[in-house]
């Protein structure tokens, strides 16, 4: 499927939920705009940019259109995905697990996992940059780290 | 009189110790990002925005302008040394400083582009100094329509100047009101969009939005591409330009200083437009326009001129109007909000310590550039020779570490993840996010002023057209819609042409 006919289909999507939320919201009248009135105009405006890109990309020549399956074509895009996992790992555990062994664990994942490093950079990397954080956000900043279940 | 006591009061603010500190670490940081390619001055604002909490308004802002205005001095020794811009303003000084690298002219190249900085830097602060307080009194005058118009225009500039597509541009900004709407209405208390999560009652926040668009986003797609930074092995023996390289690059550096303030000061174009239109003038004016692409310092010259006054022309209608001339203006709105302070023509009265000090503190972080710049050369370059592999978890770090912390909660950090995966397919499928973003920091301000303005005119949208300045921006605006309109028309008749040829 052509990229801009895929990503307009679900803009135009995120268009029409707006102006559905916008009417449960009361759009008002002109002299007194109700809480639902600038959402239902960005809204249209939205299905309205995504109806002309949705147009243009019938009337756009074949070499001018990119096909989703190209746009992964080529690249080392499982490093990206695999990063965007560990980041909602990260987030799921973070909590329960507390500050420093969640990220001293994630950013070993990412220096082993996605880059390969060796085992000895890996560990070093991901020593010095959760202590380092540690030391500054917590002990510097006084910022508030979640502790999780070992107390640190 | 005024200027010189306005410049009293800012002084006396910029060179307090505290001010001074946050003004050193803003214009590091931002050499640091400049050089550094894979994170821009708006991503690494983003990240420390949530610093800026615990400072004082005028701290924090005096240290975001300074990451802004760093970027562009540091852009370009990535751009001469390894030919790789370090942001989107240096982009053009690729085509001359790098050649004069490979001629061995690296060192006059930097210098030029340092001094250059510096020159513009300063004359842009002297402008912006001037031309704020006759500006002010201009828009204490502004009623809400005139706002509004004012508002859209600069959406419309933005999204003009889009270099992919003008629709999808549009749509973007489109997005970025629609994200600025959820929360409670300011008018009357009702929640909109918030799905019964607390935390969505205050809106969706700045710093999870422009983190995730600019910085996750920016890493993923790294991590993508194979990151190869081959450096230029060269003894810089001599930073400083020769006679003939000042009498070369002087007027170039003064046309630069106007045309970089001039575009600055419009919303929309921002630092990179200014650069590329400077780089055209040089290439006019000039005698030898042959020698422009194979190491003309003139080319070097102008446009870091330019994109460093342009800095200083987009604080001019955000100190004076609260409209941000670019994205990275925008963030400086988006931290002003945040501490509670309301951008505009009442800010000189209201708060002029934060108004001249900050204006102050530029010339301050100007020179503090130029010292951080040439003499540590050897430092940033050798940073270039740290691998991605450190960098990337350092600022993914950095992106959670200062999202956990807005609230002390998860869903800001999964927002952020949320607005991180969107930014690295909003790129992937040619979405802009500067227009998202530049939207969503207006639409409060943008709202109030509509709805205030309708019920002016007791629901009549004609109290934009019947008010002068309104009416011009409105126009003006139309004006740049429909002229995007025909040049889509005449290229896809060229193409058509071209191919049936």
């Amino acid at each position: 499927m052509k990229a801009d006919r895929a990503s307009s289909m679900v803009w135009m999507a995120v268009g029409l939920l707006s102006i559905y939320g916008s009417f449960q919201l009361g759009l008002g009248t002109l002299g007194e705009p109700g809480s639902g009135f600038l959402s239902f105009l960005a809204g249209s405006f939205i299905c309205l940019m995504a109806l002309i890109v949705f147009i243009q990309s019938f009337l756009q020549g074949k070499g001018f259109q990119v096909k989703i399956s190209t746009l992964w074509k080529g690249i080392r895009w499982y490093r990206s995905a695999l990063v965007g996992l560990l980041l909602l790992v990260y987030i799921l555990v973070l909590e329960w697990i507390g500050f420093l062994l969640t990220t001293f664990l994630i950013v070993l994942a990412m220096v082993k996992g996605v880059e390969r490093l060796s085992w000895g950079k890996a560990l070093l990397i991901s020593i010095s940059a959760s202590a380092v954080c540690y030391l500054v956000f917590d002990k510097l900043l006084k910022a508030a780290l979640p502790r999780g279940l070992l107390g640190f | 009189m005024d200027f010189f006591s306005n410049l009293i009061i800012g002084l006396s603010v910029a060179l307090e110790p505290t001010n001074l500190l946050y003004c050193f670490i803003g214009v590091f940081v931002g050499t640091l990002v400049g050089v550094l390619p894979g994170i821009g001055p708006v991503g690494t604002m983003a990240i420390l925005l949530p610093v800026t909490f615990g400072l004082s308004p005028t701290s924090g802002i005096i240290m975001l302008a300074g990451i802004y205005y760093g970027a562009m001095y540091g852009g370009s020794t990535t751009s001469i040394l390894i030919n790789l811009p370090g942001e989107a303003a240096s982009v053009v000084t690729t085509l001359d400083g790098y050649q004069m690298a490979l001629q061995g002219r690296a060192g006059p190249a930097l210098g030029i582009a340092a001094f250059g900085s510096l020159i513009a830097g300063t004359l842009g602060v002297i402008g912006l100094q001037a031309i704020a307080p006759p500006l002010v009194s201009v828009a204490l005058r502004f009623g809400p329509p005139e706002y509004f118009s004012l508002m859209i225009l600069g959406l419309i500039i933005l999204t003009y100047l889009a270099q992919k597509s003008m629709p999808k541009a549009l749509m973007m900004a489109a997005v970025g009101v629609l994200l600025g709407t959820i929360g409670l209405d300011a008018i009357n208390g009702m929640p909109r969009f918030t799905f019964d999560i607390p935390e969505f009652l205050d809106g969706v926040g700045l710093v999870p939005l422009a983190m995730g668009l600019f910085g996750i986003s920016e890493v993923l797609l790294n991590l993508e591409k194979t990151i190869s930074r081959e450096i230029y092995d060269t003894s810089l023996k001599s930073l400083l330009p020769t006679l003939k390289d000042w009498t070369q690059s002087i007027w170039a550096i003064l046309r630069g200083t106007v045309v970089g303030f001039c575009i600055g000061a419009l919303p929309g174009p921002g630092t990179s437009v200014s650069s590329f239109v400077s780089y055209a003038l040089e290439k006019r004016v000039s005698k030898h326009p042959e020698k422009f692409g194979h190491g003309a310092i003139e080319g070097v010259a102008g446009p870091e001129s330019a994109n460093n006054s342009a800095t200083a022309g987009a604080m001019v209608p955000l100190l004076t109007m609260g409209i941000p001339g670019s994205l990275a203006a925008a963030m400086l709105l988006g931290a002003l909000m945040i501490h509670g302070i309301t951008p505009g023509p009442m800010l000189v009265k209201q708060h002029p310590d934060l108004f001249w000090g900050v204006i102050a503190s530029m010339y301050i972080g100007n020179i503090m550039l130029l010292i951080i710049n040439l003499p540590l050369i050897a430092i940033w370059v050798r940073l270039l020779r740290v691998p991605y592999a450190i960098f990337f978890p350092m600022i993914l770090l950095l992106c959670l570490i200062g999202s956990y912390t807005l609230n002390n909660s998860t869903v800001d950090v999964s927002l952020m993840l949320f607005f991180g995966v969107v930014g690295y397919l909003m790129r992937k499928f040619e979405y802009e996010a500067a227009p998202l973003v530049l939207a969503f920091v207006l639409t409060p301000i943008m709202e109030n002023a509509l709805r205030q303005s309708l019920i002016l005119s007791s629901g009549s949208f004609s109290i934009f057209l019947l008010r002068p300045i309104s009416s011009g921006c409105l126009i003006l605006a139309g004006f740049l819609l429909l002229t995007s309109v025909f040049p889509i028309a005449r290229k896809k008749k060229a193409r058509d042409g071209k191919r049936a040829g």
